[in-house]
């Protein structure tokens, strides 16, 4: 039987000095499968994908720890069991 | 790329969405979810409170096929609004750790229990049956100071009720105390002292009404990340908002202050006097609002530091024998005490920029600015604890910035139920329900009433205080010993000389009630295997007066069961006649040879809810046991120390409804802001602020100096050690450090250092060294970037790596008056290995 696959698509918001928001923006964009969906002067809405919790939880922890943010927390997340194993 | 939006576009707007009303952003018009996108999944979601830190977020938690897959933020709970920390992201992994405890286990050899054989894997009934007759030996050999339970702060509200009935009622020993003397006892104390009653005036609310923030020692960055996102809107949404950190290192919450302190350890009492102090000599005390509504006192000082009585600096502490005497003074002599707290006293003292020092008194000091304090493990893990808790009190006395929004002397605790477990319910060793104490005859009284025993079954004496119990095994007068929900072998003080030598001294049997191996399970003689969380039904309260109450929603894992099952059962294996004395039972010949069973939880009160009461969409393991519905009979047997005095808790059934309430709940309203007019139903009209607690209605302003801590680093032992956690694991990790991605953020503890320190001793980033002091020593490597940058002189090392037993090195001196042990300043050396 081929191991099961799931999809995770997750949202955080992350709270950045705004002097430092355009930077911080373009740190997350540079993230591999993690895209910023809005922002406003002190806060970032992300979306993130993965395969497992633990991968968008590490990511959420490297989010955490950009310089200039100040919080990064999760918010929603949806798991999809994906139809078949991809490459 | 297609024209066409795909199901992961949908899926991805979907979150967007969310995330953005989650934090009040609009969303441009491209990124506008696509409705009905989303399927169920089949996963049943079901409410519960988070099961880590004291901050009480709501979180919705996902079950398909009898197992948690999926946990997220509530959205409609008021804590976190539906965000959830790394921490909390993770909840749905920390049941099914690999190595589960799954059954009973026992130390034996040629098929009977012996202290030094191996574990093997026992019946319920045959670890019940060992544990009972170990117990009743020592009842009959030393009597009931010889036994002793170490709960915790994580216990649900109906375990530790359970326990405290058990302990006090059942074996008539007070010496039963929580894992929070670690970490709240110095709050709790202070609490008492100033106010009466025990826990915040203010609430969470406060956050959003503050123009300015102090963080006292606290790093709320990364241990209450998701109220320190609070503060982060309020201080950036806000430009007029300040925000100031006060610690003895540089650590992520700096990144959002405007004020930032660094001092050295110990001397933050000197800060607080010269606000104080500041405050008087600019004109700005609140005249009306001390003279109305506080009383000024004086502490008794020289106090020791709770170390072992024969040491010396106990034997030459002139105020040791009675720490916690205050007598009257008047304002003009407190004024004159602090008068000697200059700025550059202060300055000079605790090493920190006079200006800054000048800027954080002056946010106390205008009277246009209303100041949320915020303190955890920095004030209370100190051993002028209390004091320092007192002191922060004073400066929000003196300018009546208290009970109000915004106005909030606020302290922030560390585990799920530290409030309402161990404060509230009252399983410290001098503690009844509701802020009763052992200690007073009517208290006593009351609780007998209540629980329908003899009257003057109640000890008198307070226990021992968990430092105490640590002591009294080690010299063999504690001898049955039974720890659930805490890891205190990696968590207590000094533990390689103090605490480990208890748990395997020949005389004492020691039984650990754990989800998983833990380095204090692995000592002990007996382990049973616990359920956790929501694998059981529970109810927490958290650092704002919020009790809060789930549903069981998956069953444990093999034999694993509820600490209150276990309380429960074993105590049908005592009766009256074994345990209670004979005058006792002669006097009240109804009480003889009925089981602790029958007394404590068969007694017409608890078991008075039946199983038609159940919510049948949820399994309720301990009710089908017991045939009655034990959860709300303990809860509203409970509550009958609380109503009508300050602490009401709504009916039971009520908190399946909501997202937790915050008491006094009168009237079916709950209570945002204590003491306060208009707010708290217990403030009559026309009174304005009443501190009701106290018979006068008046809040203590206590004059205490700054005292050093009991070792400062010396030639020989020329650094401080400041221990303390990181954001990926609470506590001693034994939850999140069997989260994989948790263990691989964060595997190991490191010991941060000062670059120039480092460069100094010859040691480079990442080596490996030892860090010694007069107790122990362990093994770490140095890290001289990374998140904490140290000062020169100070070096602080996490304690949640049970591979890296910080405790080893710490000092076991405590805070005389709360004796909450002093983690955060001892003195130890590093060095290099050969």
């Amino acid at each position: 039987m081929p191991e099961r696959s799931f999809l995770h698509v997750s949202s955080a918001v992350v709270c950045v000095r705004p002097e430092r928001a355009q930077a911080v923006i373009a740190a997350i964009s540079a993230m591999q499968a993690t895209e910023v969906h809005a922002h406003d002067a002190a806060r970032i809405v992300v979306v993130m994908e993965g395969r497992s919790t633990g991968e968008l939880g590490d990511r959420l922890a490297s989010i955490a720890l950009t310089p200039g943010v100040i919080a990064a927390n999760m918010v929603f997340e949806h798991v999809e069991e994906l139809e078949e194993t991809p490459s | 790329m297609t024209a066409e939006p795909t199901r992961r576009d949908v899926l991805k707007a979907q979150a967007a969405a969310i995330a953005a009303a989650a934090a009040g952003i609009a969303l441009p018009a491209s990124a506008q979810p696509v409705p009905g996108g989303v399927s169920a999944l089949e996963i049943k979601w079901s409410k519960a409170p988070c099961r880590f830190c004291g901050t009480g977020c709501g979180v919705m938690v996902g079950v398909k096929d009898g197992q948690v897959v999926a946990t997220h933020g509530d959205m409609q709970a008021e804590v976190n609004r539906g965000l959830n920390c790394i921490k909390g992201y993770f909840l749905s992994k920390i049941m099914y750790g690999e190595d589960r405890l799954t059954t009973p286990l026992m130390r034996k050899r040629n098929g009977v229990f012996d202290k030094e054989g191996d574990f093997e894997p026992v019946s319920w009934d045959e670890a019940f049956d060992v544990m009972a007759d170990k117990c009743k030996q020592v009842l009959r050999d030393k009597g009931p100071t010889a036994i002793g339970m170490f709960g915790s702060g994580q216990w649900t509200i109906f375990e530790g009720y359970a326990a405290t009935k058990l302990m006090r009622a059942g074996f008539r020993s007070n010496n039963l105390d929580p894992n929070a003397r670690h970490c709240m006892a110095s709050a709790a104390t202070a609490f008492i002292r100033a106010f009466g009653s025990d826990e915040p005036m203010g609430c969470y609310d406060d956050f959003e009404h503050a123009d300015a923030f102090v963080l006292w020692g606290s790093n709320m960055a990364e241990m209450h990340p998701i109220l320190w996102t609070r503060v982060a809107d309020r201080r950036l949404g806000n430009p007029h908002v300040r925000c100031a950190v006060l610690s003895t290192f540089t650590h992520r919450s700096m990144d959002l202050t405007d004020i930032p302190i660094i001092f050295k350890p110990g001397t933050d009492l000197a800060i607080l006097n010269y606000i104080a102090n500041h405050i008087i000599q600019t004109g700005r005390v609140n005249e009306r609002f001390i003279n109305d509504h506080t009383t000024f006192m004086r502490g008794v000082v020289d106090i020791g530091y709770g170390l072992r009585t024969e040491h010396e600096l106990e034997i030459n502490a002139t105020g040791a024998s009675d720490p916690g005497r205050m007598e009257p003074i008047d304002f003009e002599t407190f004024k004159q005490f602090v008068s000697n707290y200059t700025l550059e006293m202060a300055a000079e003292l605790s090493g920190a920029d006079p200006g800054f020092l000048e800027e954080l008194a002056e946010l106390y000091a205008d009277p246009a600015k209303k100041v949320m304090s915020l303190w955890t493990m920095g004030f209370n893990q100190h051993v002028r604890g209390v004091w320092a808790n007192h002191m922060v009190y004073n400066i929000h006395l003196l300018t009546g910035k208290i009970s109000e929004p915004g106005n909030s002397p606020f302290s922030l605790t560390g585990q799920p139920s530290a409030c309402g477990t161990a404060r509230e319910v009252g399983t410290f060793a001098h503690r009844l329900p509701a802020d009763l104490v052992v200690t007073n005859p009517e208290h006593r009284h009351h609780a007998e009433e209540i629980w329908g025993l003899p009257e003057g079954l109640l000890p008198d004496q307070p226990g021992y205080h968990a430092v105490q119990q640590d002591r009294m095994l080690r010299d063999g007068l504690l001898n049955f010993y039974w720890i659930q929900v805490n890891n205190n072998l990696q968590a207590a003080p000094n533990n390689s000389q103090e605490t480990y030598p208890g748990y395997r001294n020949p005389d004492n049997f020691i039984v650990v009630s754990d989800a998983y191996p833990t380095v204090t399970a692995m000592a002990a003689d007996v382990i049973l295997p616990a359920a956790m969380w929501v694998e059981k039904e529970g109810a927490y309260g958290n650092a704002e007066r919020r009790t809060h109450v789930w549903h069981q929603l998956v069953q444990a894992p093999g034999e694993a069961r509820s600490d209150l099952w276990q309380l429960a059962e074993f105590s049908k294996r005592f009766t009256t006649d074994e345990v209670w004395p004979e005058d006792m039972l002669s006097a009240n010949p109804d009480y003889r040879g009925r089981t602790l069973f029958d007394i404590l939880f068969r007694n017409g009160k608890v078991d008075r809810f039946p199983l038609d009461e159940l919510d049948p969409e949820y399994a309720n393991n301990e009710a089908t046991e017991f045939g009655f519905y034990i959860q709300k009979g303990l809860f509203e047997e409970y509550a009958e120390f609380g109503r009508g005095h300050g602490h009401d808790l709504a009916p039971y059934d009520r908190y399946h409804q909501e997202r937790g309430l915050r008491w006094p709940v009168v009237d079916g309203q709950e209570t945002r802001w204590r003491y306060r007019e208009g707010h708290d139903p217990y403030v009559k009209p026309g009174e304005g602020v009443k501190f009701y607690g106290r018979p006068d209605g008046r809040a203590v302003i206590l004059a205490v100096p700054y005292e050093p801590p009991a070792e400062s680093p010396d030639d020989e032992y020329d650094l401080w050690l400041v221990t303390g956690r990181v954001l990926e694991h609470w506590h001693s990790g034994s939850m999140t450090m069997r989260v994989p991605e948790l263990y691989r953020a964060f595997p190991g503890a490191v010991c941060f250092m000062n670059a120039d320190d480092a460069r100094r001793k010859g040691l480079n980033q990442g080596m490996e060294v030892r860090v010694v002091s007069r107790r122990g020593e362990i093994r770490s490597r140095i890290e001289t970037q990374g998140r904490n940058r140290m000062p020169r002189g100070v070096v602080f090392v996490p304690w949640f790596d049970a591979s890296q037993l910080i405790n080893k090195v710490t000092l076991d001196a405590t805070d005389p008056i709360s004796k909450q042990t002093d983690f955060k300043k001892c003195a130890v050396k590093i060095e290099r290995l050969a």
